[in-house]
């Protein structure tokens, strides 16, 4: 079990994580304090803060973290997988409701979730992205499950929900629902593993935390770049990105499809994304993304898996079910090893490029070799 | 200030040497005084103008230094008398056209007075100015007494008037500074008219001619100035060692002097006519000595002089062995004083004097620091550009591309320091961070991608910045001109400037805005008060993202709060101990480690912070800068109405 954790200032945040080129803009360290903000795509220091300890280093997914730790105390031993964390249960769904599918990505499962958390009163907040392509996406709080299918549809940027988070338990908000990355989910569990014991109460109001399924996110600043240049001035609806095959991301503007070379695209990708182990989003309650079936992208586009990972998440669904909110399907043989198979070739490719930028391989920086997961499988 | 007007011929008067200085003009019969303030010179404009009206001496703060030495120029063309005082810094302004004069030459008495800073205690040099004198051809008149400073000063625009060329009269910090035993002499009857006789040419070409000119009154001035009774020998016939000095060390050496009791044995020729130099006198001297120690401040221009003649007498006698700062023991940078006087003496007369024992030194730092509580160079409590460098470094970081300020002299060259958050990275003179900042703002050719924020004061604004806004228009550069107006010339005194809407005596003038400046140029310019401080972030924001091209000024305007300390305190400021958070993680003492405002204390037993009420003006920014709302503010009448 690995035990690399210790507690830093902002002057070693900023070497080991932004200066370094890990920071994820997830914004845990962001609306703590004054001391940090988040500027267009970036986590930023305004003022020097000479703490020894503190929680913008505590609670950041790019700080030494005992994985394993974090996987005991907050899934049940029996559910863990070595390769996609915790399952109870994996699914295909969409939403029953058609005027959902129709604004969301692909099956509208995270839309219809989050109303009808809103809807049954567990939660009152659901803190969700808003904005994306060129816009700045920023994390918004909303009250009432109307209001979730505004914000549907991938980003494919990522909002800095962690600091909307930080945000909304100022407010008057008592259980709070966050849709999240992998990295900002893994904020949110440092964050429940409560290392500073005297202030970190606030944790309590996180009821729902929906991660996304991530390759990657991309950096606004390029991205914004790349949009101007093959989209012009023209709006743009939607982003997509169909199976790896294509080589391709869908662009939707009000004058049609607008196909970008994925290569193009993934040179935008936000640094930090190489160092990252997790496309499932292995630490929220329920993770979604896009589905694969054999009878191919335009059926599979309407879809989305979906792994349950805890007791809440558990309720939740079967809430769903009893409410008819979801629409489920028979997972195909072969669905979930293959999503193993995914996550297992994102973690090694993680891992070399940490031991690469480290020049150790016993030194991952922000990850512990000896981890039990890392163990499994040849790196 | 003393009255410098009383008419108490052959009396003395306890001066400071810039009111010697005044004095001396008025003696002089100045009729016009035309100066731009800044240490050490500021008090010497102070002191007549507060005579002026009565005398009926045109007195003016100028808009800069070269403004200031032409208006008394016309003055002296004008058949009057004319006066101009700057500080060294001023004098570079001025320098174009001191050059031009010059080779134009004058008519009335013309003295520019010239403060030296050694160690630069309040400037951006220790500059010396007088190898000017020797290179422009003026003669030099350089005090060593408060007497000297006022008679010298009289002298000075008598000499001008007799050879038609500006004299120099170069005093120094400690002699402005410090007051001295003065014995008035008379005040002139005389009641000069301005008249320009359009005969006569003042132009600075054909210059070789002038030259030759110039050469030739030089020549004449040193035939007045070779008896001066500025120039005074005192000690014995053949001493062992030859001390040579002027100005303010002239002092520094007679206290040396008498500590060693050393009259038998040193002799002191203190020089007042710097340039051109009284010759025979020297050679006398320098006949009977072996030895030669010369003092002054800073640089070795009289050492140098003086080795000059010593080489060209070498036939005639032995060469001397000169002493000083650059042959040593003397520093060749950094002001004198009597320690280190003494200090050269023990070694040149192996002497042995404890001017100040070693551990002295190290007691008295032990005992400052455990009386007076660790302090940098701050900005005041409350005052504006604190608040206008907290929104533009916060702009600046939100911006996210590693954007910088360039900025100048003011008090807002604290930007340089922790106070100002250290946020300006360039500083050299005034107007230089318009001027630098537009020059940063044409390097998008070589890919800068950095957004520059210049800074410029009100008052240096009309000073210096103004050639560079124009070429910011014309040329196009990518520039974020912030102008921190505080309305007044702060940092000196508040003198008036072409904002301030009043003359030096506060008389109405016409106010020339800086935002009509600006609209006329076809500039973007906004006002925004830095007190509001989400505000002004966002505007420094908005601004500094603009994509048109050219130059947009932001005006971040808001008085003075040395004058807010005066007129009444916009809020009664507290802290509710009970929300500050203090060193915890999520504050972590931010209003007074990060924001710095000296009005917030930390109070140590409580472990909160805690306003200090004697300082604080009530500008209320801390409470906008506190995310824990401990910071309260209640609005007084005081500031009720004011800024209608």
């Amino acid at each position: 079990m690995g035990n690399k954790t210790y507690i830093r200032g902002q002057k070693e945040l900023r070497a080991e994580v932004q200066d370094a080129g890990l920071c994820t803009g997830c914004g845990a360290c962001v609306n703590l304090c004054p001391y940090y903000a988040t500027s267009r795509d970036k986590t930023v220091v305004l003022d020097v803060c000479d703490r020894a300890a503190g929680r913008c280093y505590a609670f950041c997914p790019r700080t030494p973290t005992d994985l394993e730790a974090i996987r005991q105390q907050l899934f049940e031993p029996q559910d863990l997988t070595p390769e996609l964390g915790a399952v109870k249960g994996f699914y295909l769904t969409r939403a029953t409701d058609a005027d959902i599918r129709s604004v969301a990505q692909h099956g509208g499962t995270v839309t219809a979730l989050m109303s009808l958390a809103l809807a049954e009163g567990i939660i009152d907040t659901a803190l969700l992205a808003e904005g994306g392509g060129s816009d700045l996406p920023s994390g918004v709080a909303v009250r009432h499950a109307s209001e979730v299918a505004k914000l549907a549809k991938s980003k494919f940027i990522a909002a800095p929900m962690v600091e909307a988070f930080n945000k909304a338990v100022l407010s008057d908000a008592q259980k709070i629902g966050v849709v999240a990355t992998p990295c900002q989910t893994l904020a949110l569990a440092k964050m429940k593993m409560k290392p500073f014991p005297q202030n970190d109460s606030q944790i309590d109001k996180l009821h729902l935390t929906i991660g996304l399924f991530c390759g990657w996110v991309l950096s606004w600043r390029s991205f914004k770049e790349l949009l101007d240049e093959k989209v012009h001035q023209q709006a743009v609806v939607g982003l997509d990105i169909p199976p790896s095959k294509y080589k391709t991301m869908q662009v939707e503007t009000a004058d049609g499809l607008i196909e970008i070379p994925l290569n193009e695209v993934e040179a935008c990708v936000r640094e930090a994304c190489k160092f990252c182990t997790d496309v499932t989003a292995e630490f929220s309650d329920i993770s979604v993304g896009s589905a694969r079936l054999p009878d191919g992208w335009e059926v599979a586009k309407g879809w989305n898996q979906v792994i349950v990972r805890t007791a809440a998440g558990e309720a939740l669904m079967q809430l769903a079910k009893d409410r008819r909110v979801l629409e489920f399907r028979e997972v195909p043989e072969g669905n979930l090893e293959k999503l193993k198979r995914a996550s297992v070739k994102k973690k090694k490719t993680a891992l070399d490029n940490l031991a690469c930028k480290s020049g150790d391989r016993d030194d991952l920086l922000y990850l512990d070799c000896r981890d039990p997961v890392f163990q499994t499988f040849d790196w | 200030m003393a009255d410098i007007s009383k008419k108490t011929e052959g009396l003395a008067d306890l001066l400071l040497g810039s009111e010697a200085i005044g004095r001396g003009a008025l003696e002089g019969g100045v009729n016009v005084v035309a100066s731009y303030p800044g240490n050490p010179s500021t008090e010497i404009t102070e002191a007549i103008r507060q005579v002026a009206e009565k005398m009926n001496i045109y007195v003016e703060w100028s808009v800069n230094e070269k403004v200031a030495v032409e208006t008394a120029a016309a003055a002296s063309f004008a058949g009057l008398r004319g006066l101009s005082a700057m500080k060294q810094n001023g004098l570079n302004v001025a320098l174009d056209f001191v050059s031009g004069i010059s080779t134009s030459g004058s008519k009335g008495g013309l003295v520019l007075v010239v403060c030296d800073d050694p160690s630069g205690i309040t400037s951006t040099s220790e500059q010396d100015s007088r190898p000017l004198a020797r290179s422009l051809d003026f003669p030099l008149l350089e005090p060593g007494t408060f007497q000297e400073a006022k008679d010298m000063t009289r002298f000075g625009l008598e000499l001008s008037e007799k050879i038609g060329r500006m004299v120099l009269l170069r005093s120094a910090t400690r002699l402005q500074h410090a007051r001295g035993r003065t014995l008035l002499g008379a005040l002139p009857d005389e009641n000069r008219k301005a008249h320009f006789d359009t005969s006569k040419q003042y132009v600075a070409f054909p210059s070789l001619p002038r030259h030759v000119a110039a050469k030739e009154r030089m020549a004449e001035a040193k035939e007045i100035c070779k008896d001066s009774v500025f120039n005074v020998y005192e000690g014995p016939d053949e001493p062992e060692l030859l001390i040579v000095t002027c100005g303010s060390c002239y002092l520094y050496a007679l206290d040396a002097m008498n500590l060693l009791d050393l009259w038998d044995r040193v002799g002191i020729l203190k020089i007042g006519t710097v340039w051109p130099l009284p010759d025979d006198l020297i050679k006398t001297h320098m006949a009977k000595n072996s030895r030669i120690l010369v003092l002054e401040e800073v640089e070795p221009f009289l050492e140098g002089n003086l080795k000059e003649l010593a080489a060209e007498w070498a036939a005639e006698m032995p060469m001397p062995t000169f002493y000083g700062r650059r042959t040593g023991p003397l520093s060749d940078t950094g002001e004198l004083n009597p320690d280190i006087i003494i200090t050269a003496f023990m070694e040149i007369l192996d002497l042995t004097y404890e001017a100040r024992p070693p551990a002295y030194d190290q007691q008295a730092k032990a005992m400052v620091e455990k009386l007076v509580p660790p302090r940098s160079l701050a900005l005041c409590a409350g005052c504006p550009h604190r608040a206008s460098y907290w929104a533009i470094k916060n702009a600046e970081v939100l911006d996210t591309r590693d954007g910088f300020v360039t900025g100048d002299i003011g008090c807002y060259s604290f930007g340089l320091f922790p106070s100002g958050y250290s946020i300006m990275k360039t500083e050299q003179a005034m107007g230089s961070g318009p001027g630098v900042g537009y020059g940063f703002g044409k390097l998008g050719q070589f890919d800068m991608q950095q957004p520059v924020v210049a800074v410029v004061g009100d008052g240096t604004f009309y000073h210096g910045a103004l050639p560079a806004l124009v070429a910011a228009v014309n040329n196009r550069s990518n520039l974020t001109l912030v102008v921190l107006d505080n309305g007044a010339t702060a940092m000196t005194g508040f003198q008036p400037h072409p904002g301030t809407g009043t003359d030096a005596f506060g008389h109405p003038a016409e106010p020339v805005l800086i935002e009509d400046i600006c609209k006329s140029l076809g500039v973007r310019v906004e006002i925004v008060d830095p007190y509001d401080s989400v505000a002004a972030t966002q505007k420094v924001l908005e601004f500094m993202n603009d994509e048109q091209q050219g130059p947009r000024v932001l005006i971040m305007r808001q008085q003075c709060a040395l004058q807010m300390a005066r007129s009444g305190k916009l809020y009664e400021v507290w802290v509710d101990q009970e929300k500050c958070v203090g060193e915890d993680c999520g504050c972590n003492r931010f209003c007074s480690r990060a924001f710095k405002c000296p009005g917030i204390m930390w109070d140590a037993q409580a472990k909160k912070a805690r306003i200090d009420e004697a300082i604080c003006v009530g500008c209320g920014v801390c409470a906008q800068v506190c995310r824990h709302g401990a910071i309260l503010l209640k609005p007084l009448s005081a500031a009720q109405g004011k800024d209608s």
